[in-house]
């Protein structure tokens, strides 16, 4: 679930590190991001967007991210790069070519500025900024669901692993073969389902019991998840 | 539209939204590392987005998975930034419109099935729009979104497809009403 310390992790990943921009507040990264991405909108010309390109590379560099991170952040940029430039050029010709550049560099650096705060922004920080922006109810929700990843990972792995011993055709190989889905819905997709409707009683309770639903009602004839 | 599809969501009914949301972004996780197929990530982005709607029948309940969806794969750092919250929250509003129209949804697998598909096409919205800001031709913006979307409305109508029996299942078992 968690990349290692050091691995290569995967694109607009947090990567830790002791840089710069690390210790830069939130609001100042979004700032910063917020009139990078604006720039990317209003440049037109090959010189401002190279700008733009220069300080895209200088803030990746004091950020202290890695080539290979710059390449996992822009790898999906040049797979559209490679659609749009050739659109382009299948309707104008060679002058395509140069229209479809422009664009699809002024998208990657429309883009590249929120890699940027991703890599550098821990979820910690992000959450926090969250509480101040979201009612009450749908920030505990989200910090909910979000804490409860790890535990339905396990509950997944383990319902498999259940399954997979009583004979199941549910071992990752198997899930792509399409007569193995009834397998993997029933043996799987169900008791998943079923325990996050057990889990979501009981932290339901348990965050009343704690004096929560002072700011949600109770509204128990509405209730559609069966107790 | 009856009170009780406008009624607000109580705390268990949230909770297992946001569960519908977990189960999305660990779909992400797991099938990220080990499957190249473009587009397959909505086969249970739809799934979930629709059960969530099929649990709990209110309006805004698979907007609510969608915000969720969105917001805990910003925080997990599993797409292009805060752009991506809007990636989910189009499919969740496509699915709550369609249920609003038709409220059996999601008990009809032709129903699921075209909101599905018509759900799995707005991921595109987001570029659409950013696509649009960069002056880029609008006819070739449409032939790239046919040309990205076609797979992932496959996979969304196949994950849509699956929610009509399993919400059978759950309603035969008495675990939704």
């Amino acid at each position: 679930m968690h990349r290692k310390s050091g691995g290569i992790g995967h694109a607009y990943q947090f990567r830790s590190a002791d840089s710069a921009m690390h210790h830069l507040p939130a609001a100042g990264k979004l700032t910063l991001w917020f009139f990078l991405s604006i720039g990317a909108i209003i440049s037109r010309d090959p010189w401002a967007l190279g700008v733009l390109l220069l300080l895209n590379g200088a803030t990746y560099y004091l950020s202290r991210l890695k080539p290979i991170d710059f390449f996992q952040d822009i790898r999906f940029f040049l797979i559209q790069m490679a659609i749009v430039v050739g659109l382009y050029m299948i309707r104008q010709g060679v002058d395509g070519f140069f229209i479809g550049m422009r664009i699809s560099i002024q998208i990657l650096l429309f883009f590249l500025p929120g890699a940027i705060f991703l890599r550098t922004t821990p979820s910690s920080q992000l959450m926090r900024g969250l509480r101040r922006i979201l009612p009450f109810s749908i920030a505990f929700a989200i910090l909910t669901s979000f804490r409860f990843v790890p535990y339905f990972a396990r509950e997944f792995h383990e319902i498999a692993l259940i399954q997979r011993l009583r004979g199941a055709r549910v071992a990752l190989r198997q899930c792509f073969n399409p007569f193995n889905w009834q397998d993997i819905f029933s043996c799987i997709m169900i008791p998943l389902i079923i325990r996050a409707i057990k889990t979501a009683n009981e932290s339901a309770l348990s965050a009343e019991a704690r004096g929560f639903g002072g700011q949600v009602p109770r509204r128990v004839e509405n209730n559609h998840l069966v107790q | 539209m009856n009170k009780l599809t406008k009624a607000k969501f109580t705390l268990r009914e949230a909770l297992y939204l946001g569960f519908c949301a977990t189960f999305i972004i660990l779909a992400r996780v797991l099938l990220r590392l080990k499957l190249n197929v473009p587009g397959h990530a909505m086969f249970f982005v739809m799934f979930f987005i629709l059960l969530g709607r099929g649990c709990v029948p209110k309006m805004g309940a698979a907007s609510l998975v969608g915000l969720i969806a969105g917001v805990l794969s910003t925080l997990m750092g599993l797409g292009k930034g805060p752009l991506l919250i809007l990636k989910f929250i189009c499919p969740g509003l496509v699915v709550d419109l369609g249920a609003a129209f038709y409220p059996r949804l999601t008990s009809s697998y032709v129903g699921c099935i075209i909101v599905g598909g018509i759900a799995s096409f707005t991921r595109f919205a987001a570029f659409f729009l950013i696509e649009r800001f960069m002056g880029m031709e609008t006819g070739i913006i449409w032939q790239k979104a046919i040309l990205d979307s076609t797979l992932t409305v496959i996979f969304g109508c196949l994950g849509s497809a699956m929610v009509p029996a399993v919400v059978r299942r759950l309603k035969a078992n008495k675990l939704i009403s």
